[in-house]
């Protein structure tokens, strides 16, 4: 396999890595690689992707807030952006750190949006978001929309459990639609692998489009989705897992396997249902 | 600090990976690292394949211990589809277990699955035998919830007189798929495994199918139990503590009219 195929494949590992669970997949490929250090540097643009599409939060030096990484808060030069401590700062993507936060104000035509919406999603996270949430509000497309960015996050490694809850909204106040996409993330991997992945895209058109209408629109679909996404729970347990495998038998009797010889399959193989005894 | 093995991070990266994707993640695991083929393909479950016995009319599930180079023996044949003119067989002792065990599961599938296609292949042991019961089954329709069940037995069964001892490795790879307009995509995958050891007693023959068939009823009771609580317990309540469809202020105020009721009534 060629360097560039093998950077290739790490970079498909790199970016399916479930919440929490980064630097264990890239301690993988690492044994995978033998070190090959032209395979680990050939990996970093996939780490960074991942890192912006999985809204990874950070701290800054000195800060008690998460921050996030996005692609709605990255410089030209690779620094991000915070609106609300008015900072920008480096990020050792490979590591998940924050670095060298230097002041940085906010320059945008919607800057008042901006920061209404800040005060305004605040109380909205405080209240629905239990594990160390973060949020972010940012100018976008040119200045033309706003992005709200909310993350939830729930890392017990200990019972072999991690899970996140990403939501993405943008705003544009030219036209007054808000679009967006929530996705959850959960994985359990106790003498196994089993993975929640859903996706629920989010369009709407505000009437007024101020900051207090564009928070309550997203909370009445957020807890509507939660909503449904509850009852799906239920309707996979009551209908596709019944339907695949009884718990016991019609006869809600084991099988007597000594006298097996005697259950009789009531069709021919092939067309049969019922079995009788 | 010494360096990994890298067969266990290839098993540990394929416990993290999607467990929808673990048949390509197989692939590129060998392209990666070819000395691990062999490792990788007899020790990573991946869903069941259906095939057609030509001889027969029926279907069978194709696996490891039933593939010679690139043909598939059928159970209900005993004969290699592409064929094959020294394939492996069980020895004739071992077969005549093989076709009993064969109809003995096709009955349980049929009870307990009410459909789905079932497989048993026996191969020779220096002091006993081995094998491995397969069961599918797959639902789907139009506009509801879709799903597939794939389960993996293998089991060793050491001869000894009166008493055979019995290692039984399980995997079930259970997928469903739940969506429409108000939900969006909701995908629900992935693979669990135990294993069991026992001793059963044994008058002849006959005796194994009984007591394999104990322990995989037996073993398939306890992982449907796991699955359903993993899959739609536990996940749910992962769900529930990233996001609170409640506000957290209200939970607060509950959760002290409740102390409070409780420390009241243990006043009494």
């Amino acid at each position: 396999m060629s360097v560039a195929e093998t950077i290739e494949t790490a970079s498909g590992f790199v970016l399916d890595a479930p919440p929490g669970e980064l630097q264990d997949v890239i301690a993988d490929i690492k044994a995978l690689v033998n070190d090959d250090s032209a395979v680990l540097e050939g990996v970093a643009p996939a780490v960074e992707k991942y890192n912006k599409e999985q809204l990874i939060t950070t701290k800054l030096p000195g800060a008690s807030e998460h921050v996030i990484i996005s692609e709605y808060n990255c410089l030209p030069d690779g620094r991000f952006f915070d609106v609300g401590c008015q900072s920008s700062f480096e990020f050792d993507h490979a590591k998940q750190k924050a670095s060298n936060p230097q002041s940085w104000v906010l320059e945008s035509g919607n800057a008042e949006l901006i920061k209404a919406l800040l005060r305004d999603v605040a109380p909205h996270v405080k209240e629905h978001y239990p594990s160390s949430p973060a949020f972010g509000v940012y100018p976008v497309q040119d200045d033309a929309g706003v992005a709200v960015v909310v993350v939830g996050n729930k890392y017990s490694p200990s019972n072999y459990w991690n899970g996140r809850w990403r939501s993405t909204y943008t705003y544009t106040p030219s036209s007054k639609d808000l679009t967006g996409t929530i996705r959850v993330d959960v994985h359990y991997y106790e003498d196994g692998n089993v993975r929640l992945l859903t996706t629920k895209p989010v369009q709407v058109s505000l009437n007024s489009g101020t900051s207090a209408e564009i928070v309550k629109t997203i909370a009445i679909h957020e807890k509507k989705y939660q909503e449904e996404l509850n009852r799906a729970f239920g309707a996979l347990s009551e209908g596709a897992f019944k339907n695949l495998r009884r718990q016991l038998p019609i006869s809600r009797q084991k099988i007597d396997w000594e006298k097996i010889g005697n259950y009789r399959l009531g069709q021919e193989i092939g067309g049969g249902r019922s079995v009788v005894r | 600090m010494a360096a990994q093995d890298p067969f266990d991070s290839a098993l540990d990266l394929l416990r993290r990976l999607n467990p929808k994707y673990t048949a390509n993640n197989v692939n590129a695991l060998i392209n990666l690292v070819p000395d691990l083929t062999e490792d990788l393909l007899s020790s990573v479950d991946q869903p069941l394949q259906v095939q057609r016995c030509k001889k027969t009319g029926r279907d069978y599930l194709l696996c490891d211990y039933n593939r010679d180079g690139d043909s598939y023996r059928s159970p209900w044949s005993n004969e290699f589809d592409p064929p094959l003119t020294d394939g492996t067989l069980p020895s004739e002792r071992v077969r005549k277990i093989e076709i009993a065990a064969n109809d003995a599961f096709d009955i349980y599938r049929e009870l307990y699955y009410e459909g789905g296609v079932s497989s048993v292949y026996f191969w020779n042991l220096d002091d006993g035998f081995a094998g491995v019961v397969l069961l599918k089954k797959s639902v789907s329709s139009a506009n509801e919830s879709t799903g597939s069940w794939d389960s993996i037995h293998v089991f060793e069964a050491t001869d000894r007189p009166r008493i055979s001892h019995y290692k039984l490795t399980s995997t079930v790879i259970l997928n469903m798929i739940n969506g429409d307009e108000s939900l969006g995509e909701m995908d629900l995958s992935g693979n669990m495994t135990r294993q069991i050891e026992q001793d059963m007693p044994v008058e002849d023959d006959s005796s194994h199918i009984a007591n394999i068939g104990k322990l995989v009823e037996e073993m398939e009771l306890k992982m449907r139990n796991l699955l359903q609580e993993v899959y739609f317990g536990k996940a749910k309540d992962v769900v529930g503590d990233l996001r609170s469809i409640s506000s957290l202020t209200q939970q607060e105020k509950d959760r002290s009219v409740h102390q409070e009721m409780i420390s009241s009534m243990s006043k009494r």
